[in-house]
């Protein structure tokens, strides 16, 4: 005969294939987000951002700028205005998010080496098209003013040469590590996918105790001499089981089919993951034994769980917030969790990086579960 | 019977347990005795599941005490492997079918496989086993639940109005277990608002307004028919 804590720990696995609602939570919601994300960032990087040109000169040499601007790679010219104010509403409208203004006379004053204004602009309401678009820009006008430069000297009478090393008398070598294209994917897919699970896997830890204690078949365990140590513990590793078993399925997916990059070893990568759920589990098991029904740990789990991934330091630094604000997430789990998988899959950061957030996670794991001991003995009075 | 040759199985002594700040139980006194059944006759509202979860062990009271079988509820759990119990409400796992209920409970209650299979025979339970327990017709589903109360073997049984508003068939076979278990020795105290199985318990504990009176099963039915009888009489006050 099997023990009851081991029949408690197979019942868990039933129940929660049998109720459609969990099922969907726990595995279609993250596996369907691998699909959803990997499709959105298919394209990995920016290309193509839609550009206009206003060309108030309409010479030679406004061509040859419009030209260069047609082959940079991220640009592509979608319309032509005929002058600034069409160009500034087409970008109001959405119909292009950068915007190049050629003055009168351009082409005169390039001709005549003189001093040029071309004006750039760009939409920044879109963060990602903003930045995309900057860096585009950038390039494109360092090259032209490079290249105008050196054409300035040339009619100088400066030997070619001359003219190349004066204008890059300081040649800034770019070294970008880790996500050398700024690829989207790989800084965000993972950490998307990831935050779906964690917020599916939080739901269903905050179920951990008030799914028992809140039914009328409570009184069947409150009947039976089993611990209740025994019970929650046989619950809890039947979830984070749960957890690790969703979690692979992703990895799986995230970096055999979508191609994002994992340079550390995946144990290490499980490992680590394995003392996050931990972590959330022991959260959302204390949440459990204070709430008074079912529905009310799930709205708190959530007041944890959906803040956390943007208060985690993936979107936006921790260095770079408030001093207190960042003491406080920094006791998320969330916050290492998610600062560790960048740094093991993009960096192959190792052990001695992640190791102090995997103590955190053991040792949140270790008040929390202890906390909610006392607090479910409390309630049980 | 003669209570005074027979030992106690249950001692409730000075029990109280209230609702914000009314009594719903107020300092009641009861035994149950080996070999018995008694009866807790009260209507919807007198307290009546509040006294048989308490007597179970499964709610504290806020003062007195409870010795069941040689131990002191709330001090020792060891009772509660010789105790059986069947709630009102339906508290078996809804997420699971009548063999996995029988299995998880038989587990739970560390009672053994054959005893699953006599059970299946003796509440005639064969042509449900696969069904989920929440399809389960009234009757079928309180036999299921009397057959997991069974499971663990107890000597004392508690159960809460379980023969109501059930058919023939399921209730003569309730009927004929409860019988045999206590011929068997065992006790038994059955929560119940329907005077038609008055005769079925050896003692009556009617629970009014917080307190009990015990009564024999046949001056239990008298006083009953007596609030009856003066039902219309006290219909016609009103009415004038």
């Amino acid at each position: 005969m099997f023990s009851p804590y081991f029949k408690i720990f197979r019942r868990e696995f039933t129940y929660m294939w049998r109720d459609k609602g969990l099922r969907y939570v726990l595995i279609l919601i993250p596996l369907l987000s691998v699909l959803l994300f990997g499709l959105t960032y298919r394209a990995q990087v920016l290309t193509d951002i839609p550009t206009g040109v206003a060309d108030l000169d309409n010479t030679i040499q406004s061509r040859e700028l419009i030209q260069e601007l047609e082959h940079a790679q991220n640009l592509e010219v979608m319309a032509h205005y005929p002058d600034y104010e069409s160009l500034r509403r087409g970008i109001e409208k959405g119909e292009v998010v950068v915007g190049m203004v050629i003055p009168e006379q351009y082409g005169k004053k390039v001709g005549a080496r003189q001093h040029a204004d071309v004006s750039m602009i760009i939409d920044g309401s879109n963060m990602i098209y903003g930045i995309n678009s900057s860096t585009a820009v950038m390039l494109i006008t360092r090259t032209i003013s490079g290249e105008s430069g050196v054409k300035a000297l040339l009619a100088k009478g400066i030997n070619i040469n001359d003219a190349i090393d004066a204008f890059l008398a300081i040649d800034f070598r770019e070294d970008s590590r880790f996500n050398p294209t700024i690829n989207y994917a790989y800084f965000l897919v993972l950490g998307l996918i990831l935050n779906i699970w964690q917020q599916c896997c939080t739901l269903l830890a905050a179920m951990t105790v008030i799914g028992e204690t809140g039914k009328a078949s409570w009184k069947q365990f409150k009947l039976s001499t089993i611990s209740r140590f025994g019970l929650f513990a046989s619950k809890s590793v039947a979830h984070i089981i749960i957890f690790m078993a969703v979690a692979s399925a992703i990895y799986g997916l995230c970096f055999s089919i979508l191609g994002l990059p994992l340079h550390c070893s995946f144990s290490l990568l499980l490992l680590f993951t394995l003392g996050f759920s931990i972590s959330l589990h022991s959260i959302g098991t204390m949440i459990s034994s204070f709430a008074r029904n079912a529905s009310d740990a799930s709205r708190m789990s959530m007041v944890i769980a959906v803040p956390a991934f943007v208060l985690s330091g993936f979107t936006w630094p921790l260095e770079a917030m408030p001093v207190p604000l960042a003491a406080i997430v920094k006791w998320l789990p969330q916050t290492g969790f998610f600062q560790g998988v960048i740094a093991l899959t993009m960096k192959d950061a190792g052990w001695s990086f992640v190791s102090h957030y995997f103590l955190q996670f053991i040792f949140i794991a270790v008040v929390c579960y202890g906390l909610t001991a006392v607090i479910h003995s409390v309630v049980e009075r | 019977m003669n209570t005074e040759a027979k030992k106690a199985v249950v001692q409730a002594r000075n029990l109280v347990q209230k609702s914000g700040k009314q009594p719903v139980i107020n300092d009641i006194d009861l035994d149950l005795f080996q070999g018995e059944c008694l009866g807790v006759f009260g209507l919807r509202g007198s307290g009546k599941t509040t006294l048989l979860h308490a007597l179970a062990g499964i709610e504290r009271c806020k003062s007195g005490s409870i010795d069941i079988l040689g131990y002191r509820a709330g001090k020792s759990e060891k009772y509660k492997r010789k105790l059986g119990l069947v709630t009102q409400e339906r508290s078996l796992f809804q997420d699971l079918n009548v063999a996995e209920n029988l299995d998880f409970l038989a587990s739970i209650k560390q009672a053994s496989q054959p005893k699953i299979e006599e059970m299946i025979e003796r509440f005639q339970l064969q042509p449900y086993l696969k069904d989920p327990v929440n399809n389960l017709d009234v009757g079928v589903y309180q036999r299921l639940a009397l057959a997991c109360a069974l499971l663990n073997e107890p000597q004392v049984l508690i159960v809460d109005e379980m023969i109501r508003d059930i058919n023939l068939d399921s209730r003569l076979i309730i009927l004929k277990e409860m019988e045999s278990f206590v011929t068997a020795g065992n006790s038994c105290i059955c929560g119940f608002s329907n005077m038609e199985y008055v005769h079925y318990m050896d003692r009556v504990a009617w629970l009014d307004e917080g307190k009990i009176q015990i009564y024999s099963p046949e001056a239990a039915a008298a006083r009953w028919n007596e609030l009856v009888a003066q039902m219309p009489k006290k219909r016609g006050d009103i009415h004038v």
